[in-house]
């Protein structure tokens, strides 16, 4: 159990350490000057830029300027943005938990809506409800998210005007950003009418929220059906009817747990694309979240933000992904203990 | 009254481009108390025969049958609900792989006490029932031979080796002491001492508690030694049934002769370094069958009439289906 909790931990560090080499190239890479790329400062004149070299010991070695790096990460001094000249350690803070909620409400839905309708389709394979569902899947699976955002935008807020049409929350509602959580905000927050700025956040969050979950529902109906007839085409499925089990006894002691350990590994990769729809979605519907800031940043070729931006972005990334392996190597019995750890 | 009595029981698979005849006309028989053996190279359609009496068909299989029944009571026209409860409380299946029989997320206690009906638990009380069924689980594992019940019950499918697996497998089809056992090849691939104990238990079992055993092999000699009466299926027909020691003195059919005459500890006037009589070629694949007896174009005495299907004879209690068989002059 430690050993296994220690070799992720490695695998994690190990991860983290290469991304954090890539986004220290990148000060080399970006068509600027490596220590405005560094700090987010334009050095006005010589005087500043010599002394913002030798701060950033920008003369010594490759190996020592990294190492500095890695310890001025971890300090939490993350450089400023070139345009809003804001740490951007506070602004990541401010978008990420943005996003991260979208896409836990997302996920939320997606597995909510997702496993129930694939193992219903899955135990009925082949019958007419099944190929309803799967085409249905099918369908929404190849639908463009950008464009279901804007066809819902269309729809819901312009035509009908029934839900609102960008960002999280209305202005009339003053939240201090306390943890970057809306949810979390509004129960701390003072002097708010609490229920009504949860109903109207709640309210934002419906159509990004739909249009995201969308498309990861349909691939997780499909993934799940599949998963499901696999696993009752096993000869352990036939010996447990031969043992006269019920078909409901059957689905919930070795049906339903045998078919949702393969998945767990695919729902990992499915948190990615989630998450970067999410950023797409985020930029159509004003959504303050880590996707919109970095399309931002592209725009404004904020270079140091974009570095901070892809570090933070792919750290979440590697973090939810080795987590769910972690889980589904501790809850897998057949998984030994002692395998090598890959994701 | 027999136990389980099935008569042309035909088993048809549709493979979506074509419907394969599996099972053609099947008739089997087990009497309370008997130990029949079910005989036939890979491939002429034992476990499914095995199969289908346990009612765990895919979709795409198409079972009918003049006469399936469970002591007297139709299996494939009463309620899903009623089969399950027979299955439930009175026949015990074995299956023929036996890991993959057994679910790799489940350890193996619990699934063993799943098997286990709740007549035979004692107590009222959650704890006393539970205290119960442990009590006989352990019992039930001790008693096919598996000694170390504490680690092994506490262990998942993929930790054991196969005949602990397959053990376990006979333990679960015992445990709720069945009127008839099913048993596919249970003892496939152990050695022979472990085989022998498995044998021993079963052929006690049948004495003392009088249980059918449907003995499903392909190991003649263990077949030879424990079962009374003997069925030999080739490629999904029945070709001969009867007792045991008239076909084993006089087989009236040439493919039950050719196996017999196989199996070296058979033939006693064997003489030294001499080759063993076997039949030319192999067993046809279920998408190639020939019409007719199937054993036709392997068959010795094969016959222009042996493209139709040959009728059941019968002799006393001894019956075949073989246009010309061993016993009447070639034509």
């Amino acid at each position: 159990m430690i050993r296994i909790l220690f070799r992720y931990s490695i695998l994690f560090s190990l991860t983290l350490l290469s991304l954090s080499a890539l986004s220290f190239s990148l000060i080399y890479l970006f068509p600027a000057e490596p220590v405005t790329t560094l700090t987010g400062i334009m050095p006005q004149n010589l005087m500043q830029h010599e002394a913002l070299m030798n701060q950033y010991h920008l003369n010594n070695s490759i190996i020592v300027q990294f190492a500095d790096y890695l310890s001025e990460l971890f300090a939490g001094n993350w450089g400023v943005s070139l345009i809003s000249g804001q740490p951007l350690s506070e602004e990541i803070m401010l978008a990420l938990p943005a996003t991260i909620e979208l896409s836990a409400c997302a996920m939320f839905i997606v597995i909510l809506v997702g496993i129930p309708l694939g193992c219903y389709s899955g135990l009925r394979a082949y019958s007419a409800t099944d190929f309803t569902i799967n085409s249905i899947s099918v369908t929404a699976y190849s639908v463009p998210v950008f464009w279901l955002a804007v066809l819902f935008i269309l729809t819901f807020s312009l035509q009908f005007g029934w839900l609102p049409l960008s960002g999280r929350i209305n202005l009339l509602f003053d939240i201090p950003p306390k943890t970057g959580f809306l949810m979390i905000d509004i129960l701390l927050a003072e002097n708010v009418d609490k229920a009504a700025a949860f109903s109207d956040a709640l309210l934002h969050l419906i159509l990004p929220v739909l249009s995201i979950a969308f498309i990861s529902t349909a691939s997780m109906i499909r993934i799940t059906r599949r998963s499901i007839i696999d696993v009752l085409n096993k000869p352990f499925i036939i010996a447990a009817r031969s043992k006269g089990l019920s078909s409901k006894q059957i689905f919930f002691r070795h049906v339903l747990r045998n078919a949702l350990l393969p998945i767990l590994p695919l729902m990992a990769m499915q948190i990615t694309t989630l998450i970067t729809n999410a950023m797409i979605v985020e930029t159509l519907f004003s959504w303050p979240g880590i996707g919109n800031w970095l399309i931002q940043a592209i725009y404004q070729r904020d270079y140091s933000a974009l570095r901070m931006g892809m570090l933070a972005v792919s750290t979440l990334v590697v973090m939810i992904t080795i987590a769910i392996d972690l889980f589904n190597r501790l809850i897998d019995p057949s998984r030994e203990k002692y395998e090598s750890v890959t994701i | 009254m027999p136990l389980l009595d099935i008569k042309n029981l035909t088993l048809e698979i549709d493979t979506g481009t074509q419907v394969i005849k599996a099972l053609d006309k099947i008739n089997l028989t087990v009497n309370s108390g008997e130990i029949r053996a079910l005989v036939g190279e890979s491939g002429s359609g034992k476990s499914l025969i095995v199969q289908a009496i346990s009612g765990a068909t895919p979709p795409n299989w198409n079972i009918t049958a003049d006469r399936m029944s469970w002591n007297g009571n139709n299996l494939l026209s009463m309620s899903e609900q009623k089969r399950r409860q027979i299955l439930r409380k009175d026949i015990g299946v074995v299956f023929q792989h036996s890991i993959a029989s057994l679910d790799p997320s489940v350890t193996l206690g619990e699934q063993l006490e799943e098997s286990l009906p709740d007549q035979l638990i004692e107590g009222s009380w959650f704890w006393q029932r539970a205290q119960s069924r442990r009590k006989v689980v352990i019992n039930t594992v001790h008693k096919v031979g598996i000694k170390d019940h504490e680690h092994y019950l506490r262990a998942y499918p993929h930790q054991i080796p196969t005949d602990i697996g397959q053990k376990l497998m006979l333990a679960m089809a015992l445990i709720s002491q069945p009127k008839m056992l099913i048993a596919d090849d249970p003892t496939r691939g152990m050695e022979t001492t472990t085989k022998v104990q498995v044998l021993k238990l079963l052929s006690r079992l049948n004495q003392t508690r009088s249980l059918g055993i449907l003995f499903v092999s392909h190991d003649l000699l263990a077949i030879a030694s424990m079962s009374h009466t003997m069925t030999v299926l080739y490629c999904g027909q029945t070709v001969e049934s009867g007792k045991m020691k008239h076909i084993r003195k006089r087989p009236l059919h040439p493919y039950t002769k050719a196996l017999m005459d196989s199996a070296p500890s058979f033939s006693k006037d064997l003489p030294p370094k001499s080759q063993l009589p076997t039949l030319a070629g192999t067993i046809p694949t279920l998408q190639h069958l020939p019409i007719g007896c199937r054993l036709g174009p392997r068959c010795p005495r094969a016959q222009r009439a042996c493209v139709n299907v040959p009728a059941v004879r019968k002799i006393h209690d001894h019956s075949y289906s073989c246009h010309f068989p061993l016993h009447r002059e070639k034509v």
